[in-house]
């Protein structure tokens, strides 16, 4: 038995779905579905300056994102996880509690990474429906689903490029990876990429990972009133660890870079046990200087375990 | 689920300037009193408070009263940006906000019964005030106690009245580089004033709050004093913005100071890559 639904019924399904959710199609999008529970700029206190009151403002609409990829998935898990922990962040799960997931592809999947519902391209006219959460259950019961007792079940594998795969098996082991972010410090590549890296933060605005920000106030024309707003920093950006009065502990690029991958490898790896990157291509695909995160990762950790050989 | 980024009104009710560019500020919450927690304690001495006011932003400051005292809070704030700059042309009643306090604060149990030198410079005085306070209402609880506190110039020094209480009860070495004719104290750098300090070495315990060149002292006070790095604990300045471990402004290596800070174990510190 399996729960299927015809590729041409999709579209009918999402349409029935429009009565409840405000529906959001996240295929082939260039910044990532965090932008929707962690917009690149949300407001998140009015304080109006005559009363002295201040108000947050409440987030309601119900919103369900169609057509995550896997890794997109993965990612929206593990973002879930970093907002969660170790203390919850109130503005995104104001957006995320009631929203909902909805995962495809035309890989077969095999353990679903993430998300309420996924379809899974089966043949070349049906999807497979998997249910993974409560959240997913509550839509599973429509007139689009159909529990058929023979499913025709074919095998689809990623048609992608030798350097994503080469990336993706490399995220398989996060322990080395930390290892060797941080025995790189004095590599090389680090003075290589900081002529080569612009420091424009494009890689993490499109990382659906990336989560860094920062707060800042904006007041009306006729300062009756002050908005405080959360925005997208990038922690590669020049201004990222400046302090008052003009001290910057991440002075060049060097050392925002590799701080960015030592967040990335080895300090997400302590606190979550995983390397925040889920191989999704995008910072490679957008980065204006031709950076390539996976062959960073790849030439750091072959010389990484070289150096173990050698002891 | 709690808004961890909003933020309390309170009121200032005394402000003093400390010299010419640093303001005390007194604040007291709208109704009643700070909470305190099991041990009595408003706030672990060295932990911080994120101030702000609405138009100007918001920044981290550490508490300079004592952590026993519940009905108000001292801030003491040296015009360095946008928001001290706003926050210096408030007065008497005017509100502004308050969260916190955040971080870990001294390890208040490992330093008991330890000797202590306190180091500090200019404007970094105000965890360590909040620590000397803890440490007089605690006074059988800690050996011999050392104030090692160096400025610019004598006018520079902040909380005199402070110094001359606190002197009752612990010893205090000032130091200036630029003395004025009535300057009785130390000259120079803070290594000047090593032989003052009489400790256990083996038992003592270092706290520091500075900047960068803080670090000197500690090549040339605590190392020659023979205080291991395991007993230095240093209070760290970073942009804390969130101060719940979120926003990614505040890391240094692995730790993120908001949270794992601002005061770390000396050791830690040398072994981190940044």
């Amino acid at each position: 038995m399996a729960l299927v639904i015809e590729k041409k019924q999709i579209k009918n399904w999402l349409g029935e779905l429009k009565k409840k959710f405000t529906v959001i199609d996240v295929k082939e999008s260039i910044l990532p579905p965090k932008q929707y529970f962690f917009p690149p700029k949300e407001e998140i206190f009015n304080f109006n300056c005559k009363s002295r009151k201040l108000d947050s403002p409440l987030y309601q609409e119900k919103l369900l994102l169609f057509g995550l990829d896997l890794s997109d998935l993965e990612a929206m898990t593990q973002l879930d996880e970093i907002m969660k922990k170790p203390n919850a962040d109130f503005f995104y799960w104001q957006r995320r509690e009631d929203s909902v997931l909805v995962g495809l592809s035309d890989v077969s999947v095999g353990v679903a990474p993430g998300g309420d519902i996924v379809l899974e391209k089966i043949n070349a006219k049906q999807y497979q429906v998997l249910v993974l959460t409560d959240k997913g259950r509550k839509l599973a019961d429509n007139k689009f689903f159909e529990q058929i007792s023979k499913p025709q079940i074919k095998k689809y594998s990623a048609e992608e490029n030798p350097h994503k795969e080469k990336f993706k098996k490399m995220l398989l082991d996060p322990e080395v990876l930390a290892e060797a972010v941080a025995w790189s410090k004095n590599h090389k590549i680090w003075d290589e990429l900081n002529k080569k890296c612009l420091g424009c933060g494009i890689c993490t605005y499109v990382c659906p990972l990336c989560h860094c920000f920062s707060i800042k106030d904006r007041v009306g024309l006729d300062e009756s009133e002050c908005t405080r707003c959360r925005q997208w920093d990038a922690c590669t950006l020049p201004r990222f660890a400046k302090i008052a009065g003009g001290h910057n502990f991440h002075p060049s690029i060097k050392e925002r870079y590799y701080n960015w991958f030592y967040h990335k490898f080895v300090r997400a790896y302590k606190e979550y046990g995983k390397a925040q990157c889920v191989a999704c291509g995008r910072c490679v695909e957008y980065c204006p200087a031709g950076i390539k995160i996976g062959q960073v990762l790849g030439e750091i950790t072959k010389d990484y375990e070289k150096s173990i050989q050698a002891k | 689920m709690k808004n961890l980024y909003k933020p309390n009104k309170v009121k200032i009710v005394k402000t003093e300037k400390l010299s010419n560019n640093v303001k005390l500020f007194r604040l007291k919450k709208e109704k009643g009193e700070f909470l305190k927690n099991e041990d009595g304690l408003v706030f672990v001495p060295g932990q911080f408070v994120l101030i702000s006011l609405f138009g100007y932003g918001e920044a981290p400051f550490g508490i300079a009263s004592s952590p026993y005292e519940a009905s108000y809070v001292d801030l003491i704030i040296r015009r360095a940006g946008v928001l001290t700059e706003a926050l210096h042309q408030l007065k008497n009643n005017d509100e502004l906000f308050l969260r916190g306090p955040y971080g870990n604060g001294f390890p208040l149990d490992f330093i008991e019964g330890k000797d202590m030198v306190m180091v500090t410079g200019g404007c970094g005085i105000p965890p360590i005030a909040s620590l000397i306070e803890y440490i007089i209402i605690n006074r059988d609880k800690f050996n011999r106690a050392y104030l090692v506190y160096g400025a610019r110039t004598p006018t520079d020094l902040l909380m005199k009245n402070k110094l001359e209480e606190w002197e009752k009860n612990i010893k205090i070495v000032l130091t200036v580089d630029k003395p004025d004719k009535e300057w009785k104290g130390c000259v120079g750098m803070v290594s000047g004033c090593i032989d003052a300090i009489k400790i256990d070495a083996i038992n003592a315990v270092a706290i520091m709050c500075g900047p960068g060149p803080m670090m000197d002292a500690l090549e040339k006070i605590l190392r020659p004093l023979g205080i291991s790095d395991r007993r230095i604990f240093v209070n760290m300045e970073r942009k804390m913005q969130c101060g719940i471990g979120k926003c990614q402004h505040c890391v240094t290596g692995d730790k993120y100071v908001c949270m794992d800070g601002p005061v770390f174990n000396f050791d830690e510190i040398d072994k981190s890559w940044d």
